[in-house]
Formats: structure tokens, C-alpha cells, sequence
């Protein structure tokens, strides 16, 4: 029960940083550098603490430089046409140049929302204490790479 | 005409459909700016001005060098060298506004209140010390109370970075201050509950803190 409480703490803490970047950008947008600097910190008080962010906030933020992109702001927001039917939203980052990729796909559903993750979840605690959270970590982190829309571009 | 629709606020019909709000003019006018500069693409290569203050300039064909294709689309980090280049975390001179980061303080204590269950004036000041720990300083009027530099005394401003072994604060008189860690004890207030900070204890970087577990008590001094 402390460990949960623990966590909890933890994504407070990235849940204020988060909020925090918005904030700042929002009373000024031309202040990027500190905006990237509280995603910095978020990335790696996450990466320190082996917490996974939900897919929602990771597309938000650039992989290379850390910053907030906020379509019109920091970041680009194009469409792109591949073949005929195929098409990709392009979010490319102001500030480094990075751009990200993602497959425009209505049917699509993130595996955190598909019911197997929910089960796997309910599953955790009947395991006992002993057993680490990481069957449930390892999961999200390969149906990610596997799909196409979470995958990146160069420029 | 064009400009009046511009400046048009969004009709009441949409803003209930959209979910959105038509901003205060001083904040569409900041928006509008960073926007465009944004927009314009800078090309610094073909920088002309500068291209024709250089000493000669020589007219010819030059085939476009090909930059280097990297194997994999992945996005790299940026290295150290280039993140010095870009000056990545450093606060520009104009956007140091005390003002500014007012609502990153209201922000804070909101975050505050709900990290300690509301905090209210009977909670147990052990308990709101050991939720402060793990907490995040950002955005938190802090004061030096005692320091070896007697010069640091009374400082007050908001805290916007927190390094390793520096805070900067940003003071009421739009000052950006660089405070070490070092030999310095920090207030931070907080509804009624002032809390010490023996910033000889904090020197990690502001990610490291939520990891790390704290001696319940050491010993202080300067
Ligand atoms: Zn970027």
C-alpha cells in the first residue's frame, strides 16, 4: 500500500509539471526555454521512477529537445498524404526541427484503452506483493512500438 | 474589415459547441505574436545581410551539399555541445516578469493543497514536511532566511528553476537571482505552514529528489 501511495506522490508531481509547462506557456508564449525545462524534469523524474506516461502526454512533447508543442505555438500541425488512402498527421517541432508521425486511424485504440490492459491490470494484485509490476509494464511498451501510429519521422 | 474579423470574438453559439473561450486581448495579442514569428521560417544560411557584409562574395554554382541521412528515423537527444548551442534552459532577459509567473504560484499552491489532502490548519506539520520532501518547488515564493553570504538574506522571488546546486528565483523587481544551495536555509509558506529548507540537504537536481529517501533526521548545520 505505501509503494502505491508513493507512486501516487510521484504523478502529482508530473501531473503539476505538466500543468506547469501549459501554464507558463500559455502567460507567455514565447518563453519555451522554461516550458522545457519543467518537461525535462517530468521526462526524467518519470524515467528515474519507471513511470509510464499515458500516450496522450508523450504526443505532446518532442522526443529530442523536451519541449511542449502546442499546434500554432511550438509546433506544426500538417496533414500528409502517403499513397492514396493512408494519411498522416505531422506535428513538427518549431524549436529543433523534430517531427513526429501518426497515422490518422479512427478505428485505432490505444492498448491502455483496449479491455485485455484493464484485465491485465485487475489481474496485478491477486499476483501478491512479491511479484513487480513489470508484466504490466512491458506490455504497454510493445504494443507501442508495434503499431505504426506511435512511430516517428525525420525530417 | 479584415482586421475587425480578426479581432472578432467567437460567437456564443461556438464557444459552447467548441468548448472554447475567446482570450483577453493582451493575451491574443501575444499568442498573434509568437504565432507569427513563429510562422516565418528563418533561414539562417541564406541570411542575406549578413552574407553581404562578408568580405567577397563569389558568384557561382555550388551543388547543394547533401546532408548526411541518418539510417534510423528515431528521434536522438540532443548532445551536450548542442544543448549548450541552443541555450535550451536559459530564461531569455524579456520574459523575466514577476508578473508573469503569478499563476504558476497560484498553480502551486493549488498543487500543494491537493498533494497534502487539502491541508487543512489541523494537519500534522510532520506530515505536511515529509509530503513537501517529495514535492515540487516550482513555482513557490521562497525566502532565504539564513545563509553564510549574508547578502542572500531576504531574498524573496518565485522560485522558476531548480538545479543542482543553484535555485533562480525571480524577484518582485523582475530580477532573475542565482541563489547556491549551499550554506543556505530557505523559507517556503504555505497557508499558514512555513517550512525550512537546509538547502545543504537538497543539492541534487530537481528530478533526483522524488527518488531519493531523506535521513528522518541528520544533523544541521550551515
Ligand atoms: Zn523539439
Amino acid at each position: 500500500m505505501a509503494g502505491q501511495l508513493k507512486d501516487k506522490e510521484a504523478y502529482q508531481r508530473l501531473n503539476y509539471l505538466y500543468q506547469a509547462a501549459h501554464c507558463v506557456l500559455s502567460q507567455n508564449p514565447e518563453n519555451v526555454e522554461l516550458a522545457r525545462f519543467y518537461c525535462f524534469t517530468q521526462k526524467t523524474i518519470a524515467r528515474r521512477l519507471v513511470l509510464r506516461q499515458d500516450p496522450s502526454v508523450k504526443r505532446t512533447l518532442c522526443k529530442k529537445c523536451c519541449s511542449l508543442l502546442i499546434p500554432g505555438v511550438t509546433a506544426t500541425t500538417r496533414q500528409r498524404r502517403k499513397n492514396r488512402k493512408t494519411r498522416f498527421t505531422v506535428v513538427k517541432c518549431l524549436l529543433c526541427g523534430q517531427s513526429k508521425t501518426l497515422l490518422n486511424n479512427p478505428d485505432y485504440c490505444l492498448w491502455v484503452d483496449r479491455p485485455e490492459a484493464q484485465l491485465q491490470q485487475q489481474k496485478q494484485p491477486d499476483r501478491g506483493p512479491s511479484v513487480k509490476n513489470q508484466p504490466k509494464d512491458s506490455d504497454p511498451d510493445k504494443s507501442a512500438s508495434s503499431t505504426p501510429s506511435t512511430s516517428t519521422a525525420g525530417t | 474589415m479584415e482586421e475587425a474579423l480578426v479581432r472578432a470574438t467567437i460567437p456564443q453559439d461556438l464557444v459552447k459547441a467548441l468548448g472554447v473561450e475567446s482570450q483577453t486581448r493582451s493575451k491574443a495579442d501575444a499568442f498573434t505574436q509568437a504565432f507569427l514569428k513563429n510562422s516565418i521560417q528563418q533561414h539562417s544560411r541564406h541570411n542575406l545581410k549578413n552574407m553581404l557584409t562578408h568580405k567577397a562574395v563569389i558568384l557561382g554554382y555550388t551543388r547543394p551539399k547533401k546532408e548526411k541521412k541518418r539510417s534510423s528515423k528515431k528521434a536522438k537527444g540532443l548532445n551536450a555541445r548542442q544543448k549548450r548551442a541552443m541555450k535550451i534552459f536559459d530564461i531569455k532577459p524579456e520574459h523575466q516578469k514577476y508578473e508573469l509567473f503569478l499563476p504558476l504560484h497560484d498553480l502551486w499552491r493549488q498543487y500543494i493543497i491537493d498533494l497534502c489532502n487539502g491541508l487543512k490548519p489541523s494537519c500534522n506539520p510532520q506530515f505536511v514536511q515529509q509530503k513537501l520532501l517529495k514535492a515540487d518547488f516550482h513555482g513557490a515564493i521562497i525566502t532565504v532566511v539564513r545563509s553564510k553570504c549574508p547578502s542572500y538574506v531576504g531574498t524573496t522571488g518565485i522560485l522558476v528553476q531548480e538545479f543542482k546546486h543553484v535555485f533562480k528565483i525571480i524577484s518582485k523587481e523582475d530580477k532573475l537571482k542565482v541563489i547556491p544551495k549551499r550554506n543556505s536555509v530557505f523559507s517556503v509558506e504555505i497557508n499558514g505552514f512555513v517550512s525550512h529548507i537546509y538547502g545543504s540537504k537538497f543539492e541534487q537536481r530537481a528530478s533526483e529528489r522524488s527518488a531519493k529517501k531523506f535521513k528522518v533526521r541528520g544533523t544541521i548545520d550551515l
